[in-house]
């Protein structure tokens, strides 16, 4: 029973991977082409730039806050960088594409966190805000044209096909796949280790305890947020090294999805819970059902209504599971109506 | 905004019994609103200076008028789930469900019968679209108050659903067709005001009804400003944010028959942008967030403030995306601009960001969480 405890996970990790493990088994029941390298290859293709959006939207929720803005940052510093690199005709090298990118990126995140650290307003609305200014500003000063392939710096295209491996006839696995996976890493070390990221869960877990700890509250919220726009920036590298192309249209509306999977892998939307192995097991989920419906015969239409449906299940079992573990709040219910 | 907040908060929640609690905060609504008419008549003027010939064109005042509608609804239904310390993020889903229904029963009853019985069946159709807003308000409804999942969970999640039987229903295809009745209500106008425009007014009194003259609405207000002290007088948070949510959906059913008033046709995707504009006005017309406080008139001028910003923008030739710019600037600094004055009156340290929290984070489930 306590090994069962453990493997469930502290966010239900365990869960998550045992409805995965379902899912594969069952989809490669219902088609004969599912279980082949391919169909994995694409998955860990596909999820590679969620998983960075979601990494920071992890980090963001833990702190008890909620961000929208990221895909509008991520964007605006990926189609900056390679709009200017461009016009100058220079390519900077993919390290300083993503370093010239990870400074825009870092800079609207200073301007998120400043606000509302500084203001203590609340995250949603601010970001929201944001979210109008930095799509306005790509959009009307820096450019609305569509880069093409050809046009983009040469170390960005020939990026995007840089393979890890390579199976004949059966796809590819990408060579993007390590840095993320790098990041990936980072970020959970930070958060299980560095004074940092357990300052980010206290300030989550409540922030009044945790300023009189001694924690700069107000510090670590800007640091946060530069941090999360540093990697927005580099998930919308990605997506430019991924896609060959740079569309100034693109990724902004993609946020809520990006949430609906960071929840699913067990994130407190109160802030103080979250782990990066389940954020991970969210992207994989929500991916796995988005690329691979039509294989097993469900037309594409269904698939939002997959994702609501799997989101609204996941989020009543935590409630649901919640409610049983505080009673008190229920007695207290139970109490009014009798009185 | 926080300077309503907290004061407004705990005035709302005594205003049932003390009057001069009730005078306070009647004083506080009209100085939220009168800053929201300060800024119309601002704006207005504005546009009317840099570009009269265009912007003072009756065309454009009634262009104004059957914009405004669909965004003042949606923003409606926002505030009254804002109320209670929730969000409901699939209000546009919603309002895109109930122009599907609506478009769907007629067209394939007019394909059936005939486009003559179909006309005589359409305030059956619109009851439909009504009853389909108000089916999927009644899911928001139990997710949240029986299962317990949070507004911004559930409305998240029922956001994805709804938009998905959307684009299952429709195969992702703009479907087209429309009651004559609805189409010619949105053609109309009395004494040169657009007829949609009246509709929006009307339902704005009587949501303002609602909240500020009867129990209900009261119930309402004191679950949003203090869901613990509403629980112990009484008050059953359950039916509460039930018939919140349903209020909120059938809101949205409204908004989709003006989309479909406007255009005859409904798609799954039709005013996607909405959902965030209409976070933004509810904001701006002085809903608090975090619950307990809002009012009808200030999100009715923020919408109008929001739509001559847009008009004036678009006569001005500048993009939506200078739009976009205006409206989140707009919002941050009148955020910034309502902290700084409260830090300034108050002359003691600010309140701390549990107090401040997020809208996505209702002080309800904190408590709770703990």
């Amino acid at each position: 029973m306590e090994m069962l405890g453990r493997l469930r996970g502290p966010n239900n990790e365990g869960v998550l991977a045992a409805v995965i493990v379902v899912v594969v088994i069952a989809m490669s029941i219902a088609s004969p082409v599912f279980f082949t390298p391919g169909t994995f290859f694409g998955l860990a293709r596909s999820s590679l730039v969620p998983l960075i959006f979601a990494l920071g939207v992890l980090l963001v929720m833990i702190s008890g806050g909620i961000d929208v803005s990221f895909p509008a940052i991520a964007i605006f510093a990926a189609y900056t960088t390679v709009s200017w690199s461009n016009q100058a005709s220079f390519d900077p090298t993919l390290v300083g594409v993503f370093a010239i990118a990870l400074v825009i990126g870092a800079l609207w995140g200073l301007l998120n966190g400043v606000v509302i650290a500084r203001f203590r307003l609340p995250t949603l609305i601010v970001t929201l805000g944001t979210q109008g200014v930095v799509r306005g500003i790509l959009l009307t000063y820096i450019g609305s044209a569509y880069i093409s392939a050809a046009k983009l710096p040469p170390s960005v295209s020939a990026a995007g096909d840089a393979h890890l491996v390579d199976v004949p006839g059966a796809g590819y696995l990408h060579g993007m796949l390590v840095p993320v996976v790098m990041i990936t890493v980072l970020v959970w070390w930070m958060l299980k280790y560095s004074a940092f990221g357990r300052s980010i869960f206290a300030i989550g877990g409540d922030i009044e305890a945790a300023r009189r700890v001694g924690i700069k509250v107000v510090r670590t919220q800007v640091l946060l947020y530069v941090l999360v726009g540093a990697l927005a920036a580099f998930g919308g590298v990605v997506a430019v090294i991924l896609g060959k192309n740079a569309n100034p249209q693109s990724l902004v509306g993609t946020e809520l999805d990006i949430i609906a999977a960071v929840v699913l892998g067990g994130a407190s939307i109160f802030g103080g819970r979250g782990s990066v192995l389940g954020t991970v097991l969210g992207v994989v989920l929500v991916q796995l059902i988005n690329n691979n419906l039509v294989l097993i015969g469900i037309p594409s239409t269904w698939q939002r209504a997959a994702v609501g449906v799997l989101l609204i299940i996941g989020v009543s079992i935590q409630a649901l599971t919640a409610m049983r573990a505080r009673k008190t709040p229920v007695l207290l219910e139970e109490e009014v109506a009798r009185a | 905004m926080s300077d309503l907040n907290t004061q407004s908060r705990s005035a709302a929640g005594n205003a049932a019994d003390r009057p001069l609690a009730k005078l306070i905060s009647r004083v506080q609504v009209q100085r939220g609103t009168g800053r929201m008419v300060l800024l119309l008549i601002a704006v207005f003027a504005l546009f009317a200076l840099l570009n009269p010939r265009v912007f003072l064109n009756p065309i454009n005042l009634q262009n104004i008028g059957v914009g405004a509608p669909e965004i003042g609804l949606i923003s409606l239904a926002m505030m009254i789930a804002m109320l209670t310390g929730g969000i409901d993020l699939s209000v546009v889903a919603i309002a895109n469900m109930s122009a599907i229904t609506v478009s769907s029963l007629y067209t394939a009853v007019a394909a059936g019968a005939g486009p003559e019985v179909a006309g005589s069946l359409s305030l059956l159709f619109v009851l439909a679209g009504l009853g389909m807003g108000a089916l999927l308000g009644a899911v928001n409804g139990v997710l949240i108050s029986v299962v317990g999942v949070t507004p911004i969970l559930t409305t998240l999640g029922t956001m994805q659903l709804f938009n998905g039987l959307a684009l299952v229903w429709t195969g992702g295809v703009t479907i087209s067709g429309a009651p004559p009745a609805v189409t010619a209500i949105g053609k109309a106008t009395l004494v040169g005001v657009p007829v949609l425009f009246l509709v929006l007014i009307l339902a704005a009194v009587v949501i303002a009804v609602v909240i500020n003259r009867t129990a209900i609405g009261r119930k309402i207000q004191l679950q949003g400003a203090n869901p613990v002290a509403a629980r112990y007088s009484g008050i059953s948070s359950r039916s509460t944010l039930m018939l919140t949510y349903v209020v909120s959906g059938v809101l949205g059913g409204l908004a989709g028959l003006v989309f479909l008033a406007r255009n005859p046709s409904a798609s799954a995707d039709y005013g996607s942008s909405y959902v965030l504009l209409a976070i933004v006005i509810a904001v701006l017309g002085g809903t608090n967030p975090n619950g307990g406080f809002a009012t009808v008139l200030g999100v009715i001028l923020a919408t109008l403030t929001l739509q001559v910003v847009s008009s004036g923008f678009t006569a001005m030739r500048l993009s939506a995306y200078e739009y976009a710019i205006a409206q989140g600037v707009l919002l941050i600094a009148v955020m910034v601009f309502d902290q700084l004055k409260f830090r300034r009156r108050r002359k003691v340290p600010p309140p701390t960001p549990s107090e401040t929290g997020d809208p996505a984070i209702p002080r309800r489930g904190k408590e709770r969480a703990k």
